[in-house]
């Protein structure tokens, strides 16, 4: 494990297991605390990415592989919009309030401890805690729809795990070590690697499933959903994204797709990706649901950081590290954005709303902002990264997949245009006459993401010479 | 015949009862139980493959990691169906299809 | 087919069928306790008397108890609305028709298997391994007892009276 990065495990864990004497007789106590240390561990996080020795030396002495701590940071960032917003969101009387930001803290805490493993088993057993918290928020509220999904997300992602641990066992078995460095070795030797990617398949075929790329999605929709509203944005905008996909990134770079080892799994990957990009935008154009159409959109940005992994190229994994970041930060605008709406309307089906932008513009805004950056539109950071995935795609000759790429990219501002439309602009309806402005506590996590948004546009060349750090320093 | 083919052979057998309870049944518990079958033939495959690569001890020392996670992961899925009952009052996950599109 | 291993091989396998196929969810639940049962057996037969002990007692203990606790909260419901048994039934016929196809083709494919193996160093104890290797995974398994017991809290909440 990387010790710089410990520390971003253990401090949520320690404030976790306190909030529950803290806010025994003052339930505030439990906001105060989990905002405190996240936005603390944020700050830390900032000086050691940022600091200006950092910037002038062009990142060259970041500590690790930098990956981690990019993603590290959209954790924390995540985490931090999420309590903030829940602690004006949530019911004052709620009875498991203490409990609520425990498990994000822990949830905060097991993802950091993804990302800073060394070991296929660390990595496993971290997301496997990830999962459990994951069931306990999305039953937050005590809902039926809540109950359903956790149910959904449980009998898929624990066979998935037992798919896992079977890799892992055979991975055992051929390399007689489990860690990332004894696979990179191994991958970048001339031994035949038939055996070890046989294992290393069913591991990913694993992370695929809990990613919810395509053919394995079922539980996605329904689990964002139902999910009590600040969750859903914590699990769209980086739950799965560490319980999976990171996983998928991690073993392109593992299994060296770039000079062709494992030429059938790669092929696999960047064809699962397609498909979900495809079934993922196709099926966001046709939902009723506010929160479904997200969550179906949300499939649709996985699959183009599954093809770029897939593709595994150092310019595809830049691009797929980017996107996966962006989609933090645009998925965390819209999610929280649904709730607000949620909470000001009573309801998310989009026939019943309509011209919120009179009642609404803060929310209306930053919702544009968001769906643009997703859509890939100029200067705003998904462009950027959409850009890169795309040029990947076509300098490898795979042309098909670029044109492809691009033209779900330009359905992807379509479902967008018309969600916007039928929820913000256009007549007001009776669900919105009654609908005013959620507080400014509420707006502060999506503006803050809408200024990360465009900021990460403008100041592209500085963070391409960071990601560029991280992509030689992950692909040796 | 090895020994080691006839244990997986058997393990894939296990992997198979586990996964057909998980598919047909409609009961909650019912999946549990399957889900635990799946869960015990992936324990078996793990110290299979520790003994026969000679990395006995390293299996072990995962196998008691997986065992508490285990022990987690059904307390968590037990307090699932028990929430679910409480709300529903059923334990049938059929009757599950408020969420749809 | 005269290893003992192999015996405590079928019998999981049987017992995991009747765990599947028992008609009432207590029995299911005993059933499954056998299971556990049998593969800490195994691994004591393998040379793996830790993980044993935890299976043993965790698994075939806890997990059972957890189970019944569960089974009996809502065994009144699930009696009055009986699943179709016929799929069930089915279970029997459906694990001979794998285990003959795959008679043919499974074995020969793990045997192979057992060639590709890449035999490691063996050695030391259970305790070093666990404190020298695996140091990560202790701190997993303190989150996870942790999340552990926040699922538990969050899901049961202590209900003030208002």
């Amino acid at each position: 494990m990387d010790k710089a990065l410990l520390a971003f495990l253990i401090i949520p864990l320690f404030a976790a297991v306190l909030i529950p004497f803290a806010a025994r007789y003052r339930p505030r106590m439990a906001d105060i605390l989990a905002n405190v240390t996240l936005l603390a561990g944020l700050a830390n996080l900032a000086w050691l990415a940022l600091s200006p020795s950092m910037i002038a030396s062009e990142f060259a002495n970041l500590p690790g592989d930098g990956l981690s701590l990019l993603l590290v940071g959209a954790i924390y960032l995540v985490g931090l919009c999420v309590t903030f917003f829940s602690a004006w969101f949530l019911d004052e009387n709620l009875p498991n309030r203490p409990a609520y930001y425990s498990l994000l803290l822990v949830s905060v805490a097991a993802m950091t401890g993804v990302v800073t493993s060394t070991d296929f088993f660390t990595l496993y057993v971290f997301v496997e805690v990830l999962a459990v918290t994951s069931f306990a928020l999305i039953t937050t509220d005590e809902s039926f729809a809540g109950v359903e999904g956790a149910l959904k997300y449980f009998f898929l992602t624990f066979p998935a795990s037992a798919l896992i641990i079977v890799g892992l066992a055979i991975l055992m078995l051929t390399l007689g070590s489990l860690s990332y460095e004894n696979l990179r070795i191994f991958m970048s030797s001339d031994i035949p690697a038939g055996p070890v990617t046989f294992g290393a398949a069913l591991i990913m075929l694993g992370f695929i499933i809990k990613s919810g790329v395509v053919p394995f999605h079922a539980w996605t929709p329904d689990a964002y959903q139902g999910a009590y509203a600040p969750v859903s944005a914590h699990l769209a905008g980086i739950v799965t994204k560490i319980s999976g996909v990171y996983a998928l990134i991690k073993m392109a770079t593992l299994l060296r797709f770039f000079d062709g080892r494992a030429q059938a799994l790669s092929e696999m990957l960047m064809f699962l990706g397609l498909l979900s990009i495809a079934v993922g935008a196709i099926a966001a154009l046709r939902q009723k649901d506010f929160k479904r159409m997200l969550a179906f959109s949300s499939i649709s940005q996985v699959g183009y950081i599954v093809l770029a992994a897939g593709l595994g190229t150092p310019l595809a994994l830049i691009g797929a590290v980017f996107h996966l970041f962006n989609h933090a930060t645009f998925k965390t605008v819209l999610f929280l954005n649904s709730a607000s709406v949620e909470r000001s309307a009573g309801t998310t089906d989009m026939d019943k709303l309509g011209g919120l932008e009179h009642s609404m513009p803060w929310t209306s805004w930053t919702s544009v902002v968001a769906l643009l950056s997703t859509a890939g539109v100029p200067p705003l950071s998904g462009f950027w990264s959409k850009l890169l995935i795309i040029l990947a795609l076509w300098e490898s000759g795979l042309r098909t997949y670029a044109v492809l790429a691009l033209l779900f990219s330009i359905v992807t501002l379509a479902y967008f245009m018309v969600m916007q439309r039928k929820v913000f602009f256009g007549k007001k309806t009776a669900a919105a006459e009654s609908s005013p402005e959620v507080s400014a506590p509420l707006l502060a996590p999506a503006i803050v993401m809408c200024g990360l948004i465009v900021a990460l546009g403008l100041l592209f060349p500085y963070f391409y010479t960071y990601l560029k750090v991280v992509a030689e320093r992950i692909i040796i | 015949m090895s020994s080691f083919a006839m244990e997986w052979y058997l393990i894939a057998l296990l992997m198979f009862i586990g996964f057909y309870c998980m598919l047909v049944s409609r009961s909650i518990v019912r999946q549990l139980v399957g889900l635990e079958i799946v869960s015990k033939a992936a324990m078996l495959a793990l110290i299979s493959a520790g003994y026969w690569s000679n990395n006995l001890v390293f299996a072990q020392a995962l196998l008691i990691t997986m065992i508490v996670i285990e022990v987690v992961v059904v307390a968590a899925g037990l307090a699932l169906l028990v929430k679910n009952f409480r709300l529903h009052g059923s334990a049938d996950i059929w009757k599950l299809d408020s969420l749809k599109g | 087919m005269n290893d003992p291993r192999l015996v405590l091989f079928a019998l999981t396998a049987l017992f995991s069928i009747w765990a599947v196929m028992a008609r009432s969810l207590l029995t299911s639940a005993i059933m499954l306790a056998l299971v556990s049962v049998t593969v800490s057996l195994i691994f004591f037969d393998y040379g793996a008397p830790w993980a044993g002990v935890f299976e043993l007692s965790v698994c075939a203990g806890l997990i059972t108890v957890l189970f019944i606790g569960a089974v009996s909260l809502i065994r009144s419901e699930e009696e009055k609305h009986p699943e179709s048994r016929a799929r069930f039934y089915a279970l029997p016929l459906a694990a001979a028709i794998f285990a003959i196809a795959g008679w043919f083709y499974l074995p020969p494919f793990f045997a192979e298997m057992a060639g590709w193996a890449r035999p490691g160093t063996g050695g030391g104890t259970i305790g070093l391994a666990l404190w020298d290797m695996r140091r990560q995974d202790l701190l997993g398994q303190v989150l996870m007892l942790a999340a552990g017991v926040f699922v538990i809290k969050s899901v049961f909440p202590r209900r003030t009276e208002k």
